[in-house]
């Protein structure tokens, strides 16, 4: 039984003069997980919008052919309509939480629906429960770490029991086994459809892979089918993983950054420590571990943004942080303007750096206007203009599609030999494939050395 | 205290403190206000206290030199064209200061609602004024959320090598921190509509009936609007 069907849509958003999605035609069957892939601006999420009936009800634009959920044409009903039969994790769960405590955030999609009141505290309960956040009920949801944040929202999809479940980089703010749990809860016993650019996970779970590019659809494919598609045509998408340890000899560069049994607290709650750690110039090391131990605020004593409450920073020469989610703080009208802020305003530097992580030609456009990928790749830009010693990058693959990660990791590799480069992530492929070797930290407050 | 009743608690303070005529009441008024407020977290509590006694502090300085009521001159300044001739009499003085705990109060009453009310639960309690509270709630929520914008920038921004200082500096970042709350809200809204959000028939968690105490307090606070009106 068909759950959703797709017929010839063609939609171009208001502000934009080519075709989002391009002639997609599609259907989704009951039960059946679907991996979304393809790469940053393809289709993927404005696909997932024409599901919900987002688009084109919340954005507006040109649509012609027809989208059909659970038997009604989305162009008949308003998204609010659909909510219950169709439920949406979208990609920036800060961006989608509405209440200040957990238990009243889960509980908004359930009262909006018209649950049945005694229902509705269980219901949310339960849906947080299956995530692993059980515990988060009744904390406030300013405090929550993005992770945690994350499997709010999900819980919140959940507990509406939904028809169709529309996933769109859920697990980018998780570790690796968080990401197994959620997506193990999310995808059993539903229909899903789950955009990923981490697809190790996502495609060990799905029954059917669908690949977005330029908004058509280029394959619409059972899994073993798809596997063997990716493999001849895009390869980055296939997970080839290397066993990346702490023991690799990375040379005798000289040491940039010593930190000595550094711990940092916020508000009497130990975030790290004691942690120590050595960066040398060359080497690439990758900063891993759950999430909530501590590898931002790590990061950012490494990179002289924090003082330690305790212990030892020394820093030689001059460091670069690039904050997690860096398209949240542009502060320029363009994006060449953007990159040279930190060089005095040389636009010249600023373009060489530009085209560095293939943004050339976007000089003139407005920072905001490009998507969460592009914002990315000009946050590192306007990083590496600055030439630093030092470059700390904290989650710099975040809504980047898996080719763009396999160039930023061969960027990075041929300039390691100037600086010394610590990457905070989660996701293992590309900390094989960019760092030489990696240090782990443990569970907040527990003593972690490298 | 559960949120409903703190709210009418507020709103009575606010009221009495407007309809008072006696300076000292509204001095009582506003320190028992500022008390409450600073039950919040100190990072929390700062840009409500700060934007409050600023404001009142400027009403109270300025008031006496806009103005004119008679009483003692104490202070007699230039003529400025347009506002004639400045001076500062007693009487002056003492008007600024009752307008001043006023301005405080009301500034205190909303900072106290905004810091330490459950709006979650004032949302639930709301019935069919459910899309005004949510509303209110979300805007109150724009001071802290820019404020934590503003920190994550000036961080990501040192992190480029790029120093803000001073006023200018801060200046600057106006702009791009309204462009981002603007995007926010309209993923927020997105999300709300795709979580059904509008949709006829809603339903609400049951909620506890308010207790003893909770009934004590609305009643005093009534009672002190009365009181305001008839006696302060």
């Amino acid at each position: 039984m068909a759950v959703a069907r797709i017929r010839q849509l063609t939609y171009r958003y208001p502000s934009s003069d080519r075709p989002a999605l391009d002639s997609v035609s599609l259907e989704l069957r009951a039960g059946e997980v679907v991996c979304l892939l393809g790469p940053s601006g393809g289709g993927k999420s404005t696909l997932l919008r024409a599901l919900a009936g987002l688009v084109p009800h919340f954005h507006g634009g040109v649509f012609s052919g027809r989208v059909e959920v659970g038997g009604t044409d989305t162009r008949r009903a308003r998204p609010a309509e659909l909510a219950g039969t169709v439920a949406s994790v979208f990609q920036d769960p800060e961006d989608q939480v509405v209440l200040t405590r957990v238990d009243a955030e889960v509980a908004f999609g359930l009262e909006n629906l018209g649950t049945a009141p005694h229902e509705i505290q269980p219901r949310a309960a339960a849906a947080l429960d299956s995530v692993g956040a059980g515990h988060l009920l009744e904390r406030r949801t300013q405090e929550l770490s993005a992770g945690e944040l994350q499997r709010v929202s999900i819980a919140s999809a959940l507990a509406l029991d939904p028809l169709l479940l529309l996933l769109d980089e859920p697990t980018s703010q998780l570790d690796p086994e968080g990401a197994e749990e959620i997506l193990d809860v999310a995808c059993s016993g539903r229909t899903v459809v789950l955009s990923e650019q981490r697809p190790t996970l996502a495609l060990e779970r799905c029954d059917r892979v669908l690949f977005l590019e330029g908004g058509r659809l280029l394959l619409d494919a059972p899994r073993c089918e798809a596997l063997e598609w990716l493999a001849e045509h895009r390869p980055a998408y296939l997970p080839q993983f290397r066993v990346l340890t702490g023991e690799e000899d990375v040379g005798s560069g000289e040491p940039l950054v010593r930190l000595e049994h550094v711990s940092y607290a916020y508000g009497g709650r130990y975030a790290v420590g004691p942690a120590s750690l050595a960066l040398r110039r060359g080497e690439i090391v990758a900063l891993v571990g759950p999430n909530g131990s501590g590898k931002t605020t790590l990061a950012k004593l490494a990179a002289g943004l924090l003082e330690p409450a305790g212990g030892e920073v020394q820093l030689r020469g001059r460091a670069a942080y690039l904050s997690q989610d860096p398209g949240r703080y542009l502060v320029c009208e363009r994006v060449d303007e953007e990159v040279a802020l930190g060089v005095g305003g040389d636009l010249a530097r600023a373009r060489r750096a530009l085209d560095l992580v293939h943004l050339g030609g976007y000089d003139a456009r407005h920072p905001r206007d490009l998507s969460s990928g592009e914002r990315e790749r000009l946050g590192l830009a306007a990083v590496l203009v600055t030439e630093p010693d030092v470059l700390i990058l904290d989650e710099p693959t975040r809504g980047v599609d898996p080719e763009r990660k396999a160039l930023l990791a061969r960027l990075l590799r041929e300039n390691a030999a100037r600086r010394a480069t610590l990457v905070v992530t989660h996701d293992q492929v590309f900390a094989a494939d960019v760092a030489d070797r990696s240090v782990t930290l443990g569970a907040a407050r527990e003593p972690a050395h490298a | 205290m559960s949120a409903v009743p703190a709210l009418a608690l507020l709103a009575c303070l606010a009221a009495a403190a407007l309809l008072a005529d006696r300076t000292v009441t509204v001095a009582a008024i506003t320190v028992l206000l500022l008390v409450v407020c600073l039950r919040a977290p100190r990072r929390r509590r700062w840009p409500y206290l700060v934007g409050t006694l600023v404001s009142a502090a400027f009403l109270f300085l300025l008031s006496p030199l806009l103005g004119s009521y008679g009483g003692a001159v104490l202070w007699e300044g230039p003529s400025v064209p347009v506002l004639g001739r400045l001076d500062v009499t007693d009487d002056e003085l003492r008007y600024a200061l009752f307008q001043a705990l006023r301005l405080a109060a009301v500034g205190l009453a909303f900072a106290a609602y905004a810091l330490l009310l459950d709006h979650d639960r004032l949302l639930q309690a709301a019935g069919r004024l459910r899309h005004s509270v949510l509303a209110v709630a979300l805007a109150t929520r724009l001071v802290p959320s820019l404020e934590r914008d503003a920190a994550g920038m000036v961080e990501a921004l040192r992190g480029r090598a790029v120093v803000v200082e001073g006023l200018r500096g801060r200046a600057r970042l106006l702009s791009p921190l309204l462009a981002g709350s603007l995007e926010r809200s309209l993923n927020l809204a997105e999300s709300m509509e795709a979580r059904g959000f509008g949709r006829p028939g809603r339903t609400r968690i049951p909620r506890p009936p308010w207790s003893l105490v909770e009934r004590a307090a609305v009643l005093a606070g009534l009672l002190l609007v009365l009181g305001a009106v008839l006696w302060l």
